[in-house]
């Protein structure tokens, strides 16, 4: 306990936390915001009064290309999942650049004490480094729920407005809903101790910001691509699903209500891969940190 | 000495190899309570090796060491047995540097205030609120040695505190450390500065090449080293002096000075009676610690 307020006052005494909270804050805004627009659309198009019109028959459709089309647009007008759909984003949003400062927020949390030298008095006032570590890694994961707490009750308070002035409930009490937002809160949690793993292994600061950082947002869409591709080479979908493996596809999928991508792996596959990302970056770098000479 | 054999510092069989290199080789030590303690070698001898092993913040090859019979990773709250300053450096820069003493105190378990306590003691309470970044050398050593008394320990190591500290911060800190050692605490202080160890430490302990090379209090190791005592003679006739003397003693001529060795002064003066001589000064010159240390670690200092 007195290790986990020690971590917490390393992280209130500095500017990192205010900065990161400003930059989590200013893109939950902005997100929250694009997906209100876009669940406006989806909610106007549900619960308009359209029929499912077969198309002319110049476009030559075989009766299962014409069933699946008809199935895709009674999904489409299928009002209690549209509303789930767009209520799990909006709760939810945020979270690409959330996880991705909280990420950074563990790996600081670690290379500061390389970076200024302030690991010898660390390690001086508490030797037993495995405490030292399960406090950052407790305190990682601590403020990525601040983090969380602060920008659901963004999205939260923007979300029921919007909801009301539609007409509906604030959809939060449907489970699809709630477990969005309870997994995004695990999903911080998780990327807080991710960073704290990776400050570890990388210990220079400004590689393991860049690498998170570069990892995070181009290794999301590189492996994204490189699935995409893989599955139509060997047509096959298993090589898409499998792309949950990296850890923010694997976010990604915890929270959605809806499929990412066809056949999708369920939100706990996603949530079990996280989990195992963070223990094995918590327990490599634990692992390293024993070992190490603080010189 | 209120405290006894407490903080007895004891290194047996200490040694850290770095690849091929043998940073610290088979060293072994004790370091007594209510004495200051000098930790002399020449650059790259092993002496912070050697204060980063008795902390627990490098690992040993082999062998241990032990503060008051116990290994510093076994003090459930080592902060009070042990208070040590390893590089002046060494806080976050965009922080005060009471909020470093206070993140130190919750980790410790220590009340907080102890922070603005040992901020005091060292005389750093009008910069308390200012980041650690706008600090000069010497308050930043100050602060080191704040972070050292917030557990009020029992031994001190520090590693090379005089560096950059003017020449009023190196009397403060002997005064403190003396001050430290009188109370029947431990201090340990390792250094190159050799004439600031003559002034401050009771014992010295001189390592070169990671190896032990002489230990004990500093008078011993002063006067048993070299007997060739030296005799400096100021003489407006040196060259009719150095004559007299030859065949019964080596003399060297320095500016001036004739610098004599292999017989003492009572015998110069009688030479130089009999060669009719006039002499303006004529002093026996004890061996400095420096001279002593030189010799000691003469070709031992190996580039690493």
């Amino acid at each position: 306990m007195n290790l986990i307020r020690s971590e917490l006052m390393k992280i209130r005494t500095t500017n990192v936390w205010w900065l990161f909270g400003i930059g989590v804050l200013v893109f939950t805004a902005l997100s929250v915001t694009l997906w209100i627009f876009a669940g406006n659309q989806l909610i106007d198009d549900a619960s308009s009064n359209a029929v499912f019109q077969p198309p002319p028959p110049e476009f030559e459709m075989s009766p299962e290309q014409l069933a699946e089309a008809q199935r895709q647009f009674e999904l489409q007008h299928d009002i209690s999942r549209v509303l789930s759909g767009a209520a799990a984003q909006i709760y939810t949003s945020g979270q690409f650049f959330g996880l991705l400062f909280v990420s950074l927020l563990g790996v600081i949390l670690v290379t500061n004490e390389y970076y200024h030298q302030t690991a010898t008095a660390t390690f001086l006032t508490t030797p037993q480094r495995t405490k030292v570590i399960l406090a950052k890694l407790g305190t990682a994961s601590l403020a990525a729920l601040i983090f969380w707490v602060g920008t659901t009750a963004i999205s939260g308070i923007a979300g029921s407005i919007f909801f009301s002035s539609k007409g509906y409930s604030s959809q939060l009490g449907e489970w699809p809903v709630t477990r969005a937002v309870l997994m995004n809160g695990l999903a911080y949690g998780l990327w807080g101790i991710l960073g704290v793993g990776l400050g570890v292994l990388i210990r220079n600061q400004i590689g393991a910001v860049i690498t998170v950082a570069a990892g995070y947002l181009l290794g999301t869409y590189v492996v994204q691509i490189a699935a995409f591709l893989a599955s139509q080479l060997f047509k096959s979908d298993w090589v898409q699903k499998a792309s949950v493996i990296w850890p923010s596809v694997a976010s990604e999928a915890m929270v959605s209500t809806e499929p990412i991508f066809s056949n999708p792996p369920p939100w706990w596959v996603g949530a079990l891969i996280l989990i195992g990302w963070g223990l094995v970056l918590g327990l490599v770098g634990t692992l390293i940190t024993r070992k190490r000479d603080i010189a | 000495m209120t405290l006894t054999e407490d903080g007895q510092i004891v290194v047996s069989g200490l040694t850290k190899h770095y690849g091929k290199v043998k940073a610290v080789d088979d060293l072994s030590f004790a370091v007594r309570s209510g004495r200051v303690t000098g930790f002399l070698g020449p650059n790259g001898a092993g002496k912070t090796t050697t204060l980063r092993m008795i902390l627990n913040l490098v690992t040993p090859t082999s062998g241990t060491a032990t503060i008051g019979g116990q290994r510093y990773s076994d003090f459930p709250h080592p902060v009070r047995q042990v208070g040590a300053i390893l590089e002046a450096s060494a806080a976050h820069k965009g922080r005060t540097g009471r909020n470093h003493l206070r993140i130190m105190c919750a980790a410790a378990g220590l009340p907080l205030s102890r922070a603005d306590e040992a901020l005091e003691l060292v005389g750093l309470t009008p910069a308390a609120k200012r980041k650690f970044r706008g600090y000069s050398l010497g308050m930043r050593q100050r602060l080191g040695i704040a972070s050292a008394m917030l557990g009020d320990p029992k031994a001190l190591i520090l590693d090379e505190p005089a560096n950059g500290l003017d020449p009023e911060g190196i009397r403060w800190m002997r005064d403190l450390l003396r001050k430290f050692a009188g109370e029947g605490r431990t201090v340990l202080v390792s250094s190159h500065l050799l004439s600031e160890m003559e002034l401050l430490a009771d014992d010295i302990v001189i390592i070169a090449n990671g190896k032990l090379v002489k230990q004990g209090p500093v008078e011993t190791i002063v006067n048993g080293i070299s007997q060739a005592e030296r005799v400096r003679v100021r003489t407006p006739d040196a060259d009719k002096l150095a004559q007299a003397l030859a065949g019964k003693a080596t003399v060297t001529q320095e500016n001036g000075v004739l610098l004599v060795t292999g017989i003492g002064a009572p015998a110069v003066g009688e030479a130089a009676l009999r060669a009719g001589v006039v002499l303006h000064e004529l002093v026996e010159e004890r061996p400095d610690l420096e001279q002593v240390f030189l010799e000691l670690t003469a070709g031992k200092a190996g580039i690493r």
